[in-house]
């Protein structure tokens, strides 16, 4: 899967980072680290990532695709 | 006929089953002040947006200039000192950033994510403990139970413990729902506030003995002196320990509660979800929009006049930001009164948004997300008894008070990974 997130958007709500701590990390209080690849074991978190960011702010490809295989 | 006005019928206990035609009225006049002196009710989806954004309003209650007594108003006095829900910045942005050092990001990155498995295992037991019955009550037995225990195990309440501390929040619990304190049975009353105190006393002393012994729980991180804003005095943490469990108890019970009920009327959605555990997220997301715990902030206040659309809300006015109309606001979601758990436009209200945006809102998703996704797994043909259910009399935290529903069996539980 490959992860974008649009960081004009990004307020730093950190949901992603609580939901999917091995793929989002906060540094500090409002800046993000993400790994822009990550494998079908983090798909879960990163579904539940996904949906709970407050602006929607984080796209993913290939996230259905390995639902699907998965 | 003259008909109440607009704002007692919402939270009139008679409406409590179906308050979404009030809502829609209320959004006829985004900007509603009924009564003088009378609160001002927000109901449009961004407007309520814009107002959760903007420092002119204030969640202090030293702001209000008019006295805080309708059937909205705060339950009585607890001793402590106000929790950061009820703090404006920079007192609330120390406090909720020291919380945030136990519970999440950046400092405890994997709190939350660790306790799934202890999730899993909590909502297992509950499950299992309905035996072979064939009528369950999925508040009594399920929604209610839950989140107070997975509270104990975050904040490090011990095990042999938890039915003591469980006993008092209870109680707590139950004398802050508007009918118990009108009714005002004295004898209750009492109770209640003798167990808020053994509640206090026994989390100051679990307090103090983290204090000299950390372990790896919310309490011990709350007192420990680590963090660029120091720690929190003891009676900081005990109300920030208070407010975790009061604010995320009823919430929580009621979104689970709420959850159940919804998919049992869309029974497309509980078949859906019974094959593919995924759609859980989805789910959750939709039932913070159509059927949000919390249906509306009744205590904020503008410490400053406001113009919204042509009406001047003048500084020290309360204001209602109705979260539930805003949720269904036709301006921001397409046929919102569908419960649709796949459209692809989240950013529901259901959480608030802003500095007070729910605390807790990581964990609720994970316990909502499990319990839904196991009650259906394991509940074979559930049914209503009833619909709709009975209600609790709280319209702001509004949920069912029992949620009986019908099984032909309880199956086995099975590995569950989550």
């Amino acid at each position: 899967m490959r992860l974008v997130v649009d960081l004009n958007k990004c307020q730093g709500y950190a949901q992603c980072a609580f939901l999917a701590p091995d793929v989002f990390t906060m540094h500090g209080e409002e800046s993000l680290v993400y790994n822009p690849r990550v494998g079908p074991e983090q798909r879960e978190q990163v579904a539940r990532a996904v949906a709970a960011c407050p602006v929607g702010a984080i796209a993913v490809e290939g996230l259905r695709e390995a639902s699907d295989a998965g | 006929m003259t008909q109440a006005p607009l704002l007692r019928r919402i939270t009139d206990y008679a409406n409590r089953a179906d308050p979404y035609p009030l809502y829609e009225e209320l959004r006829r006049t985004p900007v509603l002040q009924e009564e003088e002196g009378g609160p001002y009710a927000v109901s449009s989806y961004y407007d309520i947006l814009g107002l959760l954004h903007d420092p002119r309003i204030s969640s202090d209650a030293a702001h209000l200039t008019a006295p805080d007594d309708d059937e909205l108003s705060e339950p009585e006095a607890t001793g402590l000192p106000p929790s950061f829900l009820r703090l404006d910045p920079p007192e609330h942005d120390r406090l909720r950033r020291i919380a945030n050092r136990s519970f999440g990001p950046p400092h405890r990155p994997h709190r939350i994510d660790s306790l799934r498995g202890e999730l899993a295992r909590i909502v297992t037991g509950l499950i299992d403990g309905f035996g072979d019955a064939r009528q369950i009550d999925v508040v009594d037995q399920f929604a209610h139970p839950f989140p107070v225990t997975v509270i104990c195990r975050l904040l490090g309440v011990p095990r042999e413990d938890e039915p003591r501390f469980r006993g008092w929040v209870d109680l707590i619990v139950a004398a802050l729902d508007p009918e118990t304190r009108q009714s005002g049975d004295p004898q209750f009353l009492r109770t209640a506030q003798e167990a808020r105190m053994q509640l206090g006393m026994y989390l100051a002393e679990l307090v103090e003995q983290r204090a000299r012994e950390p372990r790896d729980d919310m309490l011990s991180d709350l007192v420990a002196d680590h963090g660029p804003d120091g720690a929190m005095s003891t009676m900081e943490v005990l109300s920030t320990a208070v407010l975790l469990l009061i604010a995320g108890h009823e919430t929580t019970v009621n979104l689970i509660a709420n959850g159940m009920l919804t998919l049992l009327r869309h029974p497309e959605f509980l078949h859906r979800l019974r094959e593919d555990p995924a759609l859980s997220v989805r789910i959750v997301e939709e039932l913070l929009r159509y059927e949000p715990p919390v249906q509306l902030l009744p205590q904020r206040t503008c410490v400053a006049d406001i113009e919204l659309r042509g009406i001047t809300i003048p500084k020290g006015s309360r204001i209602w930001l109705v979260l539930a109309a805003g949720n269904r606001d036709p301006e921001r979601f397409r046929d919102p009164d569908r419960f649709d758990p796949d459209r692809e436009d989240l950013g529901h209200l259901g959480f608030g948004s802003g500095i007070h945006i729910c605390f807790g809102a990581p964990l609720a998703r994970l316990e909502a997300q499990l319990a839904l996704t196991e009650l259906v797994r394991r509940l074979d043909n559930p049914r209503l008894v009833e619909d709709p259910p009975p209600y609790r009399q709280n319209a702001v935290l509004r949920g069912p008070r029992h949620l009986r529903i019908a099984v032909d069996a309880v199956r086995p539980s099975e590995a569950v990974r989550f």
